[in-house]
């Protein structure tokens, strides 16, 4: 079913009770538990541009607009959202939100819930209400941006959203920077720590991803520099003091952006695990263990080195039977977790999700279920055991 | 003691705190009857001063047990008429103040929440860090009221409001139930209740300690002021500077009515006073780069009329620039006894629009309005000084407040950005809000606390919220 307005989606809402999956533009629907609805809710139709203001670097849209149609009209303008989560040039920006999905901007731009300002969104219930507004800064009410972000529509459908933009760098490059595998990665992270740096991102790439993507088959750093060209010079020259650097082209996000799409894989399964940066090192080492013992090759590593999130692909190998794959997955699956930090699985085979603790058991998380969406029809079970009358 | 408690209850907080720590007469409890915003004074039936995390919780619970509303303070310098209430339990937060652990390697603090805000900043300094959230009051609020109003402050342009800055939290719900929220150890999946609790105003319960993010301290500073001879002529400059793509660190302005207030107090920084706004503009971080900041800044200002664009060449003309804005409010205080501070946002483009209406509005009613705010957040804040035993002086000035609010929220703005709806902004949620969403709001309040008994009556208009009609503030419905 495809709804082109809120008016059409609460007029929905109310004829139809039975559960559904919500959709925006179909490109990451093996994100999340299964969800047990025969029905697709469509918002991908409720698109296009509420209110640009460039001087105020705000953008109201409806949730189905696509990132790629958001960059093109902001760049018109020289300025850009900065948000970068997986394959999310086909994407939705609603879609974007609801699972709050950020990629390596998240160093430098913020997360998903630094960015919205706003959102108007349809409970289940079928209420509308919005929360924030379109300025920058607001405290009036409480925070139904912050938690409809991230909610995977559980709560309710996200149909318009505010956000606020940032002016494009002066200057936008990347380097690479090869890490000779002879030296522990704690020494390398320490190097790179010590310097006064202020890029866009740096992503720690493993070797097996850093080859898939044309660079050598080694793990490096990986630095996008931005703003104005001073800065940027300094800042290329305190790295090149580490090693010989590498001039990537601004097309390598794309290709990071688009990798797990890109390998083409029948199954895959996705994990971001996370700690304190610190940690780094040893959760990089752990995660690789627990993984090799498991699963046949190829596995791909990233890790955004500034928050401590390690991105881990995990696709169906070639003479992997199924049985072999989910196998893997559950072992990997009881093992993955370092010790003190966190995994949150973003794709599994159904047979594996079992076995993953839901992150919304507890009373709070039921309350809002209860008061939201009281029948239990958004995307029932996506983030873990719904609540139940 | 002035409304009736049970004797039971208040023996048992003084078994807990013990009684040096249990407030009970009026005149003891007159600093828990106000928050700093005039013409809100509501004196609680009793405050309890809990010394220990331990104690909190015991005072949280003996509260639920017996279906007691309560008031969570900290500093009591919200300015929104938020952490008070009359014939209430007022837990006052002021003694935990243990700063728990500073991880340097990591940029992450723990922290009690009676920890004054610029006592983390000084205990972060140490490792080149900062807490970057700084609301004017700092040097007295605690982080305990700053996540509950996601308080601001001028730097946060650049950094980001409180809530950008707290990773986790312990909360103790108004049933007494603990609860974990966020992690300083990385993603947890679920729902955002950080996002959620910060600038919740005290209604979901009582933050018991709190994770918060360090950035480092900049490599470099730059600390212009740029002088105007109109107020447009800043307003438009601000717009212009943002626009450039650097996003500076703070861009406060300042009105003719404000630098002279200024400059008559022992907080005088040297602003011309026949200057009709000053723009203080500073940009941070890696050395490299930034005079190409600054040049741009200075084109930006000149391009719009500035008189002279000025840079502190010292740390100390540094710190006396910004005196005169951090102390502007108590500046404002020699004026007339009295000082209402107000709080909103528009976009920035709709500052000189604003700003103007506020003029006419000033010039009609005749009231001094004394511009002070935000610029390049579009955070107003329009204050009147005047003086409140005067009952038409009164009138006027909340008639004035009432327009400004409306100017702002018909410009597309909102009617605070920092300081939390309380009881001041009451009014106004149902102009800015629809019934739906404010009903909203409401069903989101009763997950945490079904019998609104943590600072009943605020953020929400009783009647928009069906569950409230005929609640007593002290006793669930």
């Amino acid at each position: 079913m495809n709804v082109e307005s809120t008016a059409s989606l609460v007029e929905w809402l109310h004829e139809n009770r039975e559960p559904f999956r919500i959709v925006g533009n179909g490109t990451w629907l093996g994100a999340g538990r299964p969800v047990p609805a025969s029905r697709h809710l469509s918002v991908q139709p409720i698109t296009g541009v509420v209110e640009y203001v460039p001087g105020d670097l705000t953008m109201t849209v409806r949730a189905g607009t696509r990132h790629a149609e958001l960059d093109a009209i902001t760049r018109r303008e020289g300025q850009w959202l900065g948000l970068d989560p997986v394959m999310c040039a086909g994407g939705t920006i609603g879609a974007t939100i609801a699972t709050a999905s950020a990629g390596p901007l998240v160093h430098s731009i913020g997360a998903v819930r630094d960015i919205v300002l706003g959102l108007e969104t349809v409970a289940g219930n079928g209420i509308v209400s919005r929360g924030g507004g379109k300025v920058v800064k607001n405290v009036a009410g409480y925070d139904l941006v912050r938690l409809h972000t991230g909610a995977f529509g559980t709560l309710g459908i996200i149909t318009e959203v505010s956000l606020r933009l940032r002016a494009l760098p002066e200057v936008d490059e990347t380097v690479a920077l090869e890490l000779d595998a002879r030296t522990p990665l704690l020494a390398h992270l320490v190097r790179f720590r010590n310097l006064t740096l202020s890029p866009l991102t740096i992503e720690l790439v493993g070797a097996s991803m850093a080859e898939q993507l044309g660079l050598s088959a080694c793990a490096h750093f990986v630095v996008r520099l931005g703003g104005n060209e001073p800065r940027v010079n300094a800042q290329r020259a305190l790295l090149s003091a580490l090693g010989t650097l590498q001039a990537v082209p601004g097309a390598f996000w794309q290709a990071v952006n688009v990798f797990e799409g890109a390998i083409g894989t029948a199954g895959l399964a996705v994990a971001r695990v996370s700690h304190r940066p610190s940690q780094l090192a040893d959760v990089w080492s752990h995660v690789h263990a627990a993984i090799s013992s498991a699963k046949a090759a190829p596995f791909f590593m990233r890790a955004t080195v500034s928050r401590g999130n390690i991105r881990v692909v995990l696709p169906h190998a070639d003479g992997e039977s199924d049985q072999q794959f989910v196998a893997a997955l559950t072992s990997i699956a009881q093992t993955i977790t370092p010790p003190g930090g966190h995994v949150v699985w973003e794709q599994l085979p159904v047979h594996v999700w079992p076995y993953i603790p839901s992150a919304v058991a507890d009373p709070l998380s039921h309350g809002l279920q209860r008061t939201f969406d009281p029948d239990g029809r958004c995307n029932p079970g996506i983030l873990g055991a719904p609540w139940t009358k | 003691m002035i409304a009736t408690l049970p004797q039971e209850l208040v023996a048992e907080l003084e078994s807990i705190v013990g009684t040096r720590w249990v407030r009970k007469r009026a005149a003891e409890l007159q600093v828990f009857d106000a928050d700093g915003l005039p013409g809100y004074r509501q004196l609680p039936s009793l405050a309890v001063l809990p010394g220990t995390r331990d104690e909190l919780i015991a005072i949280v619970r003996a509260l639920a047990v017996r279906n007691i509303a309560f008031v969570p303070r900290g500093a009591g310098t919200g300015l929104s008429g938020g952490a008070l209430g009359n014939d209430i339990v007022v837990i006052g937060l002021n003694r935990l103040t243990r700063i728990l652990t500073i991880d340097a390697e990591n940029g992450l603090a723990h922290v009690e929440p009676g920890v004054v805000n610029v006592n983390l900043g000084r205990a972060a300094a140490p490792f080149g860090l900062q807490y970057a959230p700084d609301p004017s009051s700092q040097s007295a609020c605690t982080i305990g009221g700053n996540v509950a109003e996601n308080a601001g402050g001028p730097h946060c342009l650049k950094y980001g409001v409180t809530m950008n800055h707290v990773v986790a939290l312990t909360v103790l719900l108004p049933s007494g139930d603990l609860v974990t929220f966020g992690s300083p150890n990385g993603e947890t999946g679920g729902y955002d209740f950080t996002g959620l609790f910060v600038g919740s105003e005290g209604c979901f319960g009582v933050a018991v300690d709190v994770w918060v993010r360090l950035v480092p301290l900049p490599q470099a500073i730059r600390t212009l002021l740029a002088d105007f001879d109109s107020v447009d002529a800043a307003a438009r400059a601000v717009s212009e500077i943002v626009a450039t793509g650097i996003l500076p660190a703070a861009l406060e302005m300042m009105d003719n009515a404000t630098i002279r207030a200024v400059e008559a107090s022992i907080y005088a920084a040297g602003y011309p006073v026949d200057a009709a706004a000053v723009l203080l503009c500073e940009v941070d971080g890696l050395l490299e780069g930034l005079d190409a900041d600054v040049a741009t800044i200075e084109r930006c200002c000149h391009r719009h009329g500035a008189r002279t664009v000025r840079s502190a060449s010292t740390e100390a003309e540094r710190a006396r620039l910004w005196q005169g804005r951090k102390k502007a409010f108590g500046a404002m205080g020699r004026i007339a006894p009295h000082l209402v501070v107000q709080d909103a946002v528009v976009p920035r483009t709709q500052l000189p629009a604003v700003l103007a209406t506020i003029h006419g509005i000033s010039e009609r009613l005749g009231v001094m309005v004394c511009n002070v705010f935000h610029a390049g957040d579009g955070n107003l804040h329009p204050n009147i000084a005047y003086d409140a035993n005067n009952a038409d002086e009164s009138a006027r000035v909340h008639a004035a407040m009432q327009e400004i609010m409306q100017a702002c929220i018909d410009a597309g703005g909102t009617i605070t950005g920092e300081h939390g709806v309380g009881l001041d902004k009451l009014p106004y949620m149902s102009k800015l809000f629809s019934d739906d969403t404010l009903a909203t709001m409401c069903a989101v309040r009763n997950v945490f606390d079904p019998n609104h008994r943590s600072n009943p009556g605020k953020v929400i208009p009783v009647h928009s919220c069906r569950e409230w009609h005929g609640a007593s503030p002290r006793s669930a419905p």
